[in-house]
């Protein structure tokens, strides 16, 4: 279970397409998470989630470097939620993150979903560490060796990633006093 | 050790990264500062709620889910393949043949044509409105022929230039400058690059092409034309709107509550095609519309000439179609939606030839270039194919007629390529 993903793509492009089963596994709560913070809901981020993984199973033959698919397939993501929110008109507003936490509860993903928006509005480089981390579950030494940068770099970004996270919490919390 | 140090090392702190000096160090300095307490009471609630977070969302399993969605496109993708099995024919040869992506690319160009100039004298309802839209960029998919297996060309168009690739063929790029007439087309299989000239027809035509698309989506906002009623398209509720004029049909579905367009069917003559997936204003990296050879790219010599095609070359597109594709017989249809079809037969048939990669460049270049003239005759006149079956050599037989606008006679092609003037009343039957 521990192959890394550039042995699984390759089993995938050999005629092998149930390997893709564990690179699923692998990435399912990472882009749930992040789809979650963009779209607003469970099921839309289901949704995406599920079009994301398909979309990269049909292309994984334009993957030039098999190392970088988390990369990859975030920006799969991304593009598969912004085409969503067009279709949808989402309009991702602190009154409907806010909406979405206290009414529907049963709809998200989690009970904390304001951690999830704040996570979904960190540029790239802190969101990627933030996801592996707690949505992958993944050590930091694997998530160096997956991005490729020094353990210091990734323990130095997911610090900061916090600082961010907590300052946007703030933000918002301070917010909703107000409207309040 | 001071607050700045210690608030540095926190998350580290927490997360148990710490070897044990430095993790002591940070512990003394946490008994004696409030500050420093504070703070890592924050971090550590941030940390409970992202790691109970993390497991909550894991215990999601969409596993089974997405395998069975795999399947199921597969078999959806492997049907689809069937039935356009001469286009993914296409793209294996033109990956293997360096000659044929030369003469591809030319037969190729002439869908650049879809849309050719029919809108200046026609359409009014859309020459009275200013185009008031001013997107930047507008990226759609377009479908030339009513048959949506078909090949689609996606566009991005970035004020004067436009970006194309066939789905058929995703190894070649076109890129076009309509303020030069300059094309540009990547090969990047191969990692070629080539120069075509596109000033005159291809240049005019594309150019009112983008315009017309702006006129249109302008009309369905402020309602000048016909309203046909909703329907259903992939699940999404669109409301219809035509427009008519001698020369052309405009059918526009729009999302009832934003009026942006879900799908523009245009009918041209007797040419179909449709637009859809559109978007306007989308960030568009600069370096896909840039006319530049993209580093690692090696130019050719081989520049494509598009320019000034007349009913000569169009003769010439006849009888290759008849000689060489359809061995001595006229074809059942002649117009761009089979030209594309036509083009891996044409490749298979100059691999079989006893020709030089010149030639057969050239072959496919004329191939194309007549094809040009023919979207001419389709926008500014009347044309009529009866070609089906005959004989090439067929001195007695007509196959194609066309009359140009304000021309009084007719042209009359004959079966062996050659041409008659032809009052309306004698025109064949």
């Amino acid at each position: 279970m521990s192959e890394t993903d550039k042995y699984y793509i390759e089993r995938c492009l050999d005629g092998h397409p149930d390997d893709f089963r564990h690179l699923v596994r692998r990435y399912q709560g990472v882009l749930l998470a992040n789809l979650a913070g963009k779209l607003g809901s469970k099921d839309r981020a289901e949704e995406a989630a599920q079009e994301t993984l398909v979309r990269a199973y049909f292309n994984m033959n334009k993957l030039k470097k098999p190392d970088s698919f988390f990369s990859w397939l975030l920006g799969i993501a991304d593009h598969v939620a912004k085409e969503q929110q067009r279709k949808e008109q989402i309009q991702l507003r602190r009154e409907a993150i806010r909406s979405f936490s206290e009414e529907t509860q049963s709809a998200e993903l989690s009970q904390d979903f304001a951690l999830e928006a704040a996570i979904a509005k960190l540029p790239e480089s802190y969101r990627k560490i933030i996801l592996l981390r707690y949505y992958g579950q993944h050590s930091c030494n694997t998530i160096a060796e997956q991005l490729d940068m020094p353990l210091g770099t990734v323990t130095k970004t997911l610090s900061r990633a916090y600082a961010m996270l907590r300052d946007s919490l703030q933000q918002q919390e301070q917010q909703e006093v107000y409207e309040v | 050790m001071n607050c700045t140090e210690c608030k540095e090392l926190l998350v580290e702190y927490i997360e148990g990264f710490l070897d044990e000096s430095h993790k002591q160090a940070v512990s003394e300095h946490l008994n004696s500062c409030r500050t420093c307490q504070a703070e890592i009471e924050q971090l550590t609630n941030l940390h409970d709620r992202l790691v109970n977070n993390g497991n909550n969302v894991s215990q999601n399993n969409l596993e089974d889910k997405i395998m069975d969605n795999i399947v199921r496109e597969q078999n959806v993708r492997l049907k689809a393949a069937d039935k356009a099995g001469s286009a993914l024919k296409l793209r294996s040869i033109i990956m293997k043949s360096p000659m044929t992506k030369i003469a591809a690319a030319a037969v190729i160009i002439i869908a650049v044509l879809i849309g050719i100039n029919p809108f200046g004298s026609t359409i009014t309802f859309a020459d009275v409105i200013e185009p008031i839209l001013n997107a930047k960029t507008v990226i759609l998919d377009l479908i030339v022929g009513s048959d949506e297996s078909g090949p689609t060309m996606h566009e991005i168009v970035v004020d004067q230039r436009i970006r194309r690739t066939m789905s058929n063929i995703p190894t070649l790029v076109q890129i076009l400058d309509l303020e030069t007439g300059e094309m540009l087309v990547l090969e990047n299989e191969g990692n070629t690059a080539f120069y075509a000239d596109i000033k005159g027809g291809i240049q005019e035509g594309t150019q009112n092409y983008v315009k017309f698309l702006r006129q249109v989506i302008e009309n369905v906002k402020e309602g000048h034309v016909e309203k046909i009623g909703e329907k259903v398209i992939d699940g999404q509720k669109v409301i219809g709107f035509v427009g008519r004029s001698p020369n052309e049909k405009v059918t526009i579905w729009a999302d009832p509550k934003t009026a942006h367009p879900i799908r523009i069917e245009l009918e041209i003559g007797q040419m179909y095609s449709i637009m859809k997936n559109l978007e306007f204003d989308t960030q568009v990296d600069p370096a896909l519309v840039s006319m530049e050879v993209p580093d690692g790219y090696q130019l050719q010599d081989n520049s494509l000439d598009l320019t000034g095609a007349n009913e000569e070359d169009f003769i010439e597109t006849l009888r290759i179609w008849a000689e060489i594709i359809g061995d001595g017989v006229f074809p059942e249809y002649v117009d761009s939606q089979n030209v594309l079809k036509e083009v891996p037969t044409l490749v298979e048939k100059l691999k079989g030839m006893n020709i030089s990669e010149e030639e057969g460049t050239q072959i496919g270049i004329n191939f194309g270039r007549g094809m040009i003239f023919h979207q001419e005759i389709n926008s500014q006149g009347t044309w009529h194919y009866a070609g089906e079956g005959v004989k090439f050599g067929d001195a007695d037989t007509p196959i194609f007629w066309y009359q140009m606008e304000g021309s009084p006679t007719y042209r009359v092609i004959y079966g062996d390529l050659h041409v008659e003037d032809v009052t309306p009343e004698n025109l064949p039957k």
